[in-house]
């Protein structure tokens, strides 16, 4: 008699495999045969009566120059939560832990001149 | 172990990074005039770090005076074969790339930059020796790759690469944390030490799903099946340079990751993970070779070949033995030799006004209009097929030898016999190109750079090669041994 | 009483709505970055419930680490976007099409 337990972890392994690359083709599929909903066609999408066309997709405008500003403040910001473990615990960790997050900042200082230099942070 | 001991160990971490940052400035006010000057000087401290690496391997350095900050880093023998590999392949992809990019105009100062930050990332991720190393190692070397691969800004066919490679990397990533959480919350630890000591005695259900689906992620990151689906695409799109570093370095450093992972944490619970492993092999060799055919672009072919390779080296893990890991090295060894030629000669695939060609048909005949580049080509394709006398069959032989040893006998044969089927697509590139009328479309001519480098991956992969074995045997396993010393 | 398997019950939860979340969407891919996040987020969760519940920091340095990492993921992924959608001009999941499989 095989002892089926030891298998367990190619079970697993498999399941997780199947279930990605099964998502990966018949979800899609089959959401979009239970919902139905997206399904346009020239007339549903045409305007209604006296409705003129918009100008322009409303979701899609975005001005790049606010992603560039997102993605720079992520990064700055969330990196600063270091700081607040690293402060309340410098009396444990001493000259190492000082030297060390100085090293920190340094990096990120010079992240901070690489992107000012590229002109990152001018709106115009 | 003090602080100094310990800056020591990880003195060529610290040259890169440090070289890093220090370039990421001159490319900041230097702009892109200097990135040649960048280049070289990457390749300056890579190739220096690859001599302070190469003491250690030489040495076989292992044991307790090789673990720095507590455990949380290993810089043993083993980290260091490694190491060699991936230095040695990210300076191929630093110059090889000012030749493909120049053409345009796209040689970009920030290039050089991001391949040494990658690499730092990649040294930490072979010397991990705790989860969070690992973690942070991963993501450095990952976010660096999923800028390379976006880096032609303007070819919307690599903006796309970039866009499917950090999708599928950033899913892969968190498969691997959901296993490092679930890991770390059934043994209480994240150093690979204290899970060893935890696991010692049996595995329980959730040690079992976070060992799982650790392994799947990395399964992600080494491109194994059946999480290959990303491979074909990014291999295509990404910048040829770019693809030619995406399937040597970090496949190294997620292999030799991997290999720490099972062996150092998970070492007593080797039947757990085998099976997973042997399933990940046998199917990576048998889609790698039938994905294969039937591609008509170079770059996907080559991507579908280094899948299949994926799958020897892993039937090297799967033994779970120091002679498996041995054979582990001294095939990936091989393999980065073979896969930088191949790339090389795909970059050397030009037009005559140097667009680059990546179709297969535009092979035909080359072995008329270009005969050292047809050669040189055959050899590495007969090589990836495993033909003997050329030295990719010594990779194959050993990773077999060390399975039959580990009374994998059957899972030896099934990959002979899946050998045997890859060999045919290889086979048919060398019959386009020397059999086939002559499309005669590649009348580019080459950069010095790409001669050499191919020349270099020829000669290694060539009969010639052979005179390496008694010294790359010793040295693997030496790394292997260090391994297996704390196991 | 709220014991450590609910709170591993929930974030299992979140990860495969995170998993599910970047198959499912067909949309937008600004939707797949925050199913990424999502993913990061129930990871944390674990992190810090095993944290509290073994009494070991460990678990809450992880996540601090996931946190930070996942900000420096999150920028690369918007600015790899905003090049997708220069060179295309939409970020239509549908459109991520022109290199086959």
């Amino acid at each position: 008699m095989v002892d089926l337990e030891q298998y367990l972890p190619i079970l697993i392994f498999l399941l997780i495999a199947g279930g990605l690359s099964a998502a990966f083709v018949f979800l899609p599929m089959g959401v979009a045969r239970l919902t139905g909903t997206h399904n346009p066609s020239a007339e549903k999408l045409s305007e209604y009566e006296c409705g003129f066309p918009a100008f322009e997709d409303p979701r899609s405008q975005f001005d790049v120059r606010f992603y560039l500003i997102a993605i720079l403040f992520i990064i700055f910001d969330l990196e600063a939560a270091f700081l607040f473990p690293w402060a309340v615990s410098l009396d444990l960790t001493g000259w190492p832990g000082w030297i060390t997050m100085m090293v920190f900042l340094f990096e990120l200082a010079v992240g901070l001149a690489y992107a000012w230099k590229k002109g990152a942070l001018e709106w115009e | 172990m003090d602080f100094v001991a310990s800056l020591g160990l990880i003195l060529p971490e610290l040259i890169l990074s440090l070289t890093g940052l220090v370039l990421l400035l001159v490319a900041a006010w230097a702009g892109d005039k200097a990135s040649s000057a960048i280049s070289v000087a990457g390749c300056v401290a890579l190739g220096a770090c690859f001599f302070l690496v190469a003491r250690t391997v030489c040495a076989g350095a292992s044991g307790p005076d090789t673990v720095a900050f507590f455990g949380q880093f290993r810089a043993d023998a083993f980290a260091g074969f490694a190491k060699l590999m991936i230095y040695a392949a990210s300076g191929a992809a630093l110059v090889v790339a000012p030749a493909f990019f120049g053409r345009t105009g796209q040689m970009k100062a920030e290039y050089p930059v991001l391949i040494l930050f990658a690499t730092v990332g990649m040294s930490l991720m072979v010397s991990a020796g705790d989860l969070l190393t690992l973690y942070i190692g991963l993501e450095m070397n990952s976010l660096s790759a999923y800028v390379l691969a976006a880096f032609l800004r303007n070819d919307s066919r690599s903006s796309e690469a970039g866009l499917k490679y950090f999708v599928l990397g950033a899913l892969a990533s968190g498969i691997l944390l959901f296993g490092m959480s679930l890991t770390y919350g059934f043994t209480g630890t994240t150093s690979f030490e204290g899970i060893r000591a935890a696991v010692g005695d049996g595995l329980n259900g959730g040690t079992l799903f976070g060992l799982v689906f650790v392994f799947a992620g990395l399964a992600f990151k080494i491109s194994a099946v059946p999480f290959h689906m990303w491979t074909p695409d990014v291999y295509e799109g990404a910048p040829t340079p770019v693809t030619a570093f995406f399937a040597s370095a970090p496949k190294v450093a997620a292999v030799a990751l991997a290999t720490r992972v099972a062996i150092e944490a998970f070492g007593s619970q080797a039947d757990a993970w085998r099976q997973v492993v042997i399933f990940a092999a046998l199917a990576s060799i048998v889609v790698g070779a039938l994905g294969a055919i039937g591609q008509s672009n170079i770059k996907r072919l080559l991507a579908y070949s280094s899948i299949n390779n994926v799958g020897f080296i892993l039937i090297g893990l799967a033994c779970a033995t120091p002679k498996g890991v041995s054979a582990l090295l001294v095939y990936l060894a091989i393999y980065v030799a073979m896969t930088v030629g191949s790339f090389v000669a795909v970059l050397m695939m030009r037009a005559e006004d140097g667009t680059p060609i990546e179709g297969i048909a535009d092979l035909a005949g080359l072995s008329r209009t270009r005969p050292a580049l047809a050669w040189c080509l055959a050899m590495l394709m007969f090589s990836l097929a495993g033909i003997p006398p050329l030295f990719g069959f010594w990779g194959k032989f050993v990773v077999f030898q060390a399975a039959v040893q580990a009374n994998l006998v059957a899972l030896a044969a099934i990959g002979i016999a899946a050998s045997v089927i890859g060999a045919f697509y290889y086979i048919k590139i060398v019959k386009i190109m020397f059999f086939d009328e002559p499309a005669d479309t590649i009348r580019g001519k080459s950069d010095w750079a790409h001669w050499a480098l191919l020349a270099i991956s020829a000669i290694v992969v060539s009969p010639l090669g052979y005179l390496l074995t008694a010294w790359l045997g010793k040295l693997a396993d030496g790394a292997a041994a260090a391994l297996f010393l704390l196991a | 009483m709220i014991g450590i398997e609910h709170f591993v019950v929930v974030s299992s939860i979140l990860f495969v709505l995170g998993v599910l979340g970047i198959f499912l969407n067909r949309k937008n891919v600004i939707v797949i970055l925050m199913a990424i996040e999502l993913i990061l987020l129930s990871v944390n969760i674990n992190f810090v419930a095993f944290s509290a519940f073994l009494g070991d920091l460990t678990g809450q340095i992880f996540a601090m680490f996931v946190l930070t990492v996942a900000a420096g993921e999150a920028a690369i992924g918007l600015a790899i976007l905003v090049i997708y959608f220069r060179g295309r001009g939409t970020i239509a999941v549908d459109s991520v099409d022109r290199l086959k499989g």
